[in-house]
């Protein structure tokens, strides 16, 4: 199974290829729905609206859907109400795709001893919506009008010179009108008659040319996208292992990387989309984390990321979009609203770990690969990150990493927990602005260090190596000081503007084991409090602990279980010797994923295993989400014990009993290809 | 008369390198809609963030199209190039990631302040010592 999927909670299927995907109900159907957005999308904006189809008037049932590749599924129908589907006269195929366009092939058959007539009508809307007023169907500002054309329907929607067009036509003869196709068919006895639509979505740059036209990829056919699935498979290292769950999970997660890759703003780099439907889109964050979970994979995620987010890199101070020189960027969107200045996203800012996950990774990604080109090419902006570390970064001027929102309707919470309710004390209440969450101070000290030695290896700079290390251990010392609770040994989630800790228990604290900012002797106290009963929730570790007063089991940042943020956290395990604490929530992650048919999603409640038995839904979590799918491959990376040292792989495999044998062959790198092995041995016990 | 789109070229001419990335390389042409059938033609090079700037109508390796009216409120810090760019107010052909690259150039919006100065007045006093 390669198929894009059911969401189960919502019943819709989708498709995807890149930033276009299409939602549409069990049937195929496209309505407006209130919780969900549905229809096809492409860049943030939604190019058909409704895509509704009928026989003889009437709706159609869904017998099965098939997920054939993740850019294709085919839906079987028989029209009229469920009751009467057993004595079906005539039924439908509807096999969809994406690539480049949306491709629908109708088939009708006819199940009659004799010919008989029908009417088979799609009924066709299209409101040209930004992703995030898909829901409310709030129309946009502007002019949209349907033209009846020669052979096909065509929706234009125009604002100044901004305009968008969907067209829409068909294989066979159709009667077009301003609001669908018609098709009347004479079928014979057991005749079948077949139609092809297609929709494609453009946005018209001058002369009416559809400034994407020029972007590679555009126009990928189906062909080309089936052997493309096939070599990125054949380039990651292949799984071989006794734990069905993992080798499920492994393949769903490749191929959901692979689907999620776009080319988008320039055709020189494929992006990463971040999640389906919400984020569809450029995150600087998602993209680096699944650029380091994927490095021993596919390591071609990290460079283009790298490539991207430099690209990018603010240069001026611009409080409508949080802006400052050297920061790296929040997120991308490509919809309208964002060209009219409505909002800040079109190029947004608002992240303060993603100028530290940048050094981070670039220091990564040299590990892995070897590719000391990108770190030269890449010194200006990596010292302008630095920079923005020590300045802009510092708004209280005592060396921490700070934040407050600037923008109008930005984000008032900037580290990975971006909710506005994410950062509390145990008490519940909020602190006020500016806030320095701990993780961030994390990120800080790991991308100090790690700069160091780009310093030293490759930028020719042993001085500003020097400075660097005397600046983490500094901040080291100061952090371990000020964010350390010690009635409750463990460390405040964040400092709050008056300089006061923000005493909450969350998951951050795992961040920090990723970052090595924890001293040796209070690692075990973290360990012990990610392991804990009020952290760990039997699947994963919370976003926050049981007993603080804003926990919620389905709380988005403050309960629910991330899996990207349990996979940081079996990588900082691992750091400090935590083997078997490291592989317990790596097993409990991956027993997760077979609730998910492998595919782990953004995130899943919070409840405990004992209440519930399985991973309980996150009503309306992003599934396929880039830094889910790039978890179980960290999880490898974490149980294989693989780090790369001095140009070499080390492999120190701390496999729970309970997984049995684990092969990973052909691990790309500096090294050519390696392979690790490794064999359950670890008797986790029973919690 | 004061001429925005003049000042900001004569400005990244002498201050290129401290803002433009070492791997910026390559010639942008801005065509500039003047109204009345007027283009004005501003050719810039760059070459490892050094900046020069002529009237040239020459081929380049990115050209990108827009009003002059539009391109001072860039040079002002007034509007921005990729939200412009969004909605089709200005066209790019070639070598866009180098327009990203020099968007760097850019100023801040007039009257921007330095966001550390405005959280530290708010604070003057209070802050807890740790």
């Amino acid at each position: 199974m390669t198929g894009a999927g059911k969401s189960s909670g919502t019943g819709m299927v989708s498709i995807l290829d890149g930033n276009t995907f299409m939602v549409s109900d069990a049937r195929g159907d496209v309505d407006p729905s209130p919780d969900f957005p549905a229809g096809l999308f492409a860049w943030d904006t939604r190019f058909l609206s409704k895509w509704v189809l009928t026989v003889d008037g009437e709706r159609l049932n869904a017998l099965s859907v098939d997920d054939l590749q993740y850019f294709e599924s085919r839906f079987f129908l028989v029209p009229g109400e469920p009751t009467h589907y057993v004595d079906a006269k005539t039924s439908v195929i509807r096999h969809r795709s994406l690539g480049g366009r949306f491709e629908e092939r109708l088939t009708v058959l006819n199940h009659r001893d004799e010919p008989t007539s029908l009417t088979l009508r799609m009924e066709i809307g299209c409101d040209f919506a930004d992703l995030f007023d898909a829901r409310e169907a709030r129309p946009r500002p502007g002019q949209t009008v349907r033209m009846v054309e020669d052979g096909r329907l065509r929706f234009c929607h125009q604002r100044n010179r901004h305009v968008a067009e969907t067209i829409v036509t068909s294989t066979e003869p159709v009667d077009i009108d301003e609001s669908g196709l018609t098709f009347r068919i004479e079928l014979g006895a057991h005749g079948t008659w077949t139609t092809t639509l297609y929709a494609v979505g453009i946005i018209r740059g001058a002369g009416g040319r559809d400034v994407r036209e020029s972007v590679r990829g555009y126009t990928e056919v189906r062909p080309e996208k089936r052997q493309e699935l096939a070599e990125w498979l054949a380039r990651a290292p292949q799984l071989v292992c006794d734990s069905e769950a993992l080798q499920r999970t492994y393949r769903r997660s490749m191929i959901d990387l692979a689907a999620l890759q776009y080319t988008g703003l320039t055709s020189q780099v494929r992006l990463t989309a971040a999640g389906l439907p919400w984020y569809m889109t450029l995150f600087g964050r998602h993209s680096m984390l699944t650029g380091f979970q994927t490095l021993p994979f596919v390591p071609e995620i990290a460079r283009q990321t790298l490539w991207t987010m430099a690209l990018l890199q603010g240069g001026r101070v611009d409080d409508f979009r949080d802006e400052e020189p050297g920061k790296i960027l929040h997120e991308i969107r490509y919809g309208e609203p964002g060209g009219f200045e409505e909002q800040p996203r079109t190029t947004y800012y608002g992240a303060a770990d993603s100028t530290p996950l940048f050094v981070i990774l670039l220091d990564e990604y040299e590990q892995w690969t070897g590719d000391a080109d990108t770190v030269r090419q890449f010194e200006f902006e990596a010292r302008a990150a630095l920079t923005w570390l020590d300045t802009y970064a510092d708004l209280m001027g005592d060396g921490y990493v700070w934040y407050e929102c600037r923008a109008p309707g930005g984000l008032e919470n900037q580290g990975w927990k971006d909710s506005w309710d994410a950062i509390s004390y145990r008490d519940g209440r909020l602190p006020g602005h500016p806030r320095a969450t701990c993780e961030l101070q994390g990120y800080a000290y790991d991308a100090k260090v790690r700069a160091a030695r780009l310093a030293r290896t490759f930028w020719n700079d042993p001085a500003f190596a020097d400075q660097l290390l005397r600046e983490a251990e500094v901040l080291k010392d100061r952090f371990n000081r000020d964010f350390w609770i010690e009635d409750g040994e463990y460390y405040a989630l964040a400092l709050d503007g008056e300089g006061g800790q923000v005493d909450a228990v969350a998951s951050n604290m795992g961040h920090l084991l990723w970052s090595g900012i924890v001293p040796e002797h209070r690692a075990p106290l973290v360990a012990a409090r990610l392991l804990g009963d009020e952290l760990f929730s039997g699947w994963g570790v919370r976003t926050l602990a049981r007993g603080q007063q804003r926990y919620n089991p389905v709380g988005y940042h403050s309960g629910a279980v991330w899996p990207s943020d349990n996979s940081l956290i079996t990588m900082g395990l691992r750091r400090y010797g935590f083997e078997e604490e490291a592989a317990r929530i790596s097993l409990t992650m991956i027993e997760a994923s077979r609730y998910f048919d492998g595919r782990l999603p953004e995130a899943f409640a919070g409840y405990d295993r004992s209440l519930t038995r399985y991973p309980v839904q996150y009503p309306g979590a992003c599934s396929p989400f880039a830094t889910s799918a790039g978890t179980p491959l960290a999880l490898l990376r974490t149980l294989l014990g693989l780090l790369p040292h001095e140009g070499h792989l080390t492999i120190v495999p701390a496999v729970p009993e309970e997984l049995g044998r684990i092969e990973l062959i052909g691990i790309p790198g500096r090294w050519g290809r390696i392979d690790a092995f490794g064999h359950g041995r670890l008797r986790m016990g029973r919690r | 008369m004061a001429d925005p789109t003049s000042d900001f070229f004569a400005w990244i001419e002498d201050h290129g390198p401290e803002v433009l990335p070492d791997k910026a390389r390559g010639t942008i042409r801005f065509d500039l809609d003047a109204g009345e059938g007027r283009v004005n033609h501003w050719f810039v090079a760059i070459n490892r963030g050094n900046v020069l700037v002529s009237h040239e109508n020459r081929e380049a390796d990115c050209v990108v199209s827009t009003e002059q009216r539009l391109f001072d409120h860039f040079a002002l810090g007034e509007s921005h190039v990729v939200t412009a760019y969004n909605r089709n107010d200005v066209t790019v052909q070639g070598n866009l990631p180098l327009l990203l690259m020099f968007r760097r150039a850019f100023p801040s919006p007039p009257g921007t302040r330095d966001p550390r100065e405005r959280v530290r007045e708010r604070f003057v006093g209070r802050r807890a010592r740790r």
